[in-house]
């Protein structure tokens, strides 16, 4: 994609740009739409239940009943929010998330942006997402959504900051924020993968991780049992499903950063097995660490909001610290 | 003067929405009369902003500035905004004179700003580009800066302490 930026920028390149933008939209609702297909049925069966089952053949298509459902339903704003930031907050929770996107290296060929600094663009744009959970709870003008904003916020701000020191580590180790640089650096046998070395950095992240997603265990800002449904109470049809493609695509979008940073990307586990396309192995490690997320939501209660903090600032951060020390000690010493 | 020579690549778009964007943030931030508004407005500018660095393949403080600007200063502000009251918002009187002296000013501003850049010629030759200038960011601060980086790292953590100390101070409950 990289040579078009420098061409004249005609009504064909402007149309490449749009058509590989639609392209990735269409991908990532797909993925969505079965996320969270897959995710009711894993959950089911890990609680002895069936899961969905009765749209569609083995209910594939109940996501998509839910949709149009959700397309269909009445639009409604509360008669003492804040009107404009109220229809503008579910845009500018998507945007970014969409936006993220655009970085991340599927294989040596296959990547929109070759960005030198590949992950703090991550980070970057999420916080803006941070932003306009905040404004939604702040403009629905509901105790509950405000409450649930504030959370979300301040759980997203503070788990920000171990997320990024443990990927120090990575950086250190293949020396550039380059995703794709951090993947040709894992080449190799599956030890030379980031996640064995940086095994601490590693959990870490993904602690981390799943709490900005805001998932289980960490989805105190929608703890339905004590805060109705969080930051999004009073938000329904569209604009609501806006909220939930948003904590998708980042689902979507940590798991391919965990595969980028830490499982060795495109790399298959031993040199031998590289006649199957990198896209593939990607997908695969990808599905893995989808299917963890599920797996962690399925199993953990969620903790208590005065544990969520101390967790951050107590545990995690010092531990992200030791690490980026052990991981300069590693480098001095073995090399 | 006014020859102004481009031809529109995309990165001449690019910038062009930019800064168009950058400034109608910044002029929505001044009109708005909520201040949870203004606060959005200024993330919409800093946003632009970073967009700017991004064209002049400054990256790094690009993200750097949305990291920091965006995602922490301005939801530390809207936080600061939320927990106070603000019932005295509204409209103030108009003040027609003091406005169109403002006007008048402005435009004269414009027209300095707009005639020296114009009229600027820059002598010096542009240093060497390197591809990789985040990691030049890098070696120039531990080798060459080391030292005042330290400094500020110093006075940010005396900042950090001096704050926790005051806010000990007002927790007590005498």
């Amino acid at each position: 994609m990289q040579h078009f930026w420098d061409q004249p920028l005609s009504w064909g390149t402007a149309g490449i740009f749009a058509a590989a933008a639609i392209g990735v939209l269409a991908f990532v609702i797909f993925f969505v739409t079965y996320a969270i297909y897959f995710e009711r049925k894993f959950i089911g069966w890990m609680q002895y239940r069936q899961g969905p089952n009765r749209t569609g053949p083995l209910g594939l298509l109940q996501s998509v009943a839910d949709v149009a459902k959700l397309l269909f339903k009445e639009d409604t704003i509360p008669k003492k929010a804040d009107r404009g930031l109220f229809i503008l907050a579910p845009v500018l929770a998507f945007v970014p998330s969409f936006a993220v996107l655009a970085f991340i290296p599927y294989s040596l060929n296959l990547q929109f942006a070759d960005l030198n600094v590949g992950f703090l663009y991550y980070i970057a744009l999420s916080g803006i997402t941070t932003i306009a959970i905040v404004v939604a709870g702040w403009a629905s003008n509901n105790k509950y959504s405000l409450l649930g904003g504030m959370r979300s916020a301040a759980q997203m701000i503070s788990y920000e900051v171990p997320l990024v020191m443990s990927v120090v580590g990575v950086v250190m180790m293949s020396g550039s924020l380059n995703l794709r640089d951090i993947v040709i650096a894992q080449e190799g046998y599956f030890w030379h993968w980031n996640f064995l070395p940086q095994i601490l950095g590693f959990g870490i992240f993904l602690i981390a991780a799943v709490s900005e997603l805001n998932r289980t265990p960490f989805d105190l800002p929608e703890a339905e049992s004590e805060l109705v449904a969080g930051y999004h109470v009073e938000y329904s049809g569209f604009r609501f499903a806006f909220f939930m493609l948003t904590e998708y695509i980042y689902v979507y979008a940590i798991a391919s950063l965990t595969t980028i940073l830490f499982l060795g990307g495109w790399n298959p586990p031993i040199p031998q097995l590289d006649f199957i396309p990198g896209v593939l192995w990607f997908f695969l490690k990808f599905a893995v660490i989808v299917f963890c997320l599920f797996w962690i939501r399925a199993t953990f209660p969620r903790l208590r909001v005065d544990q969520l903090m101390g967790l951050a600032w107590k545990v995690l951060l010092p531990l992200a610290i030791l690490n980026i020390f052990l991981t300069a000690l590693g480098i001095e010493l073995i090399g | 003067m006014l020859n102004f020579n481009i031809d529109f690549t995309g990165e001449f778009v690019a910038f062009f929405v930019l800064a168009v964007c950058a400034i109608v943030g910044a002029v929505m931030a001044i009109n708005f009369t909520k201040v949870v508004h203004t606060a959005l407005s200024i993330a919409f500018t800093f946003i632009a902003l970073a967009g700017l660095y991004v064209l002049l393949e400054a990256e790094f403080i690009a993200f750097v500035q949305v990291l920091l600007y965006v995602g922490a200063i301005t939801i530390l502000m809207i936080f600061g905004i939320m927990m106070t009251k603000h019932d005295g918002e509204g409209l103030e009187p108009p003040r027609p004179l003091l406005e169109t002296l403002a006007a008048i000013g402005c435009l004269c501003l414009f027209g300095i700003l707009f005639y020296g850049i114009r009229n600027a010629n820059f002598p010096a030759e542009a240093a060497p580009f390197k591809e990789d200038n985040t990691r030049e960011i890098g070696m120039q601060l531990f080798t060459q800066y080391a030292i005042p980086f330290e400094l500020v790292s110093v006075l940010l953590t005396v900042a950090f302490i001096g704050a926790i100390a005051l806010a000990k101070r007002e927790e007590d409950p005498q």
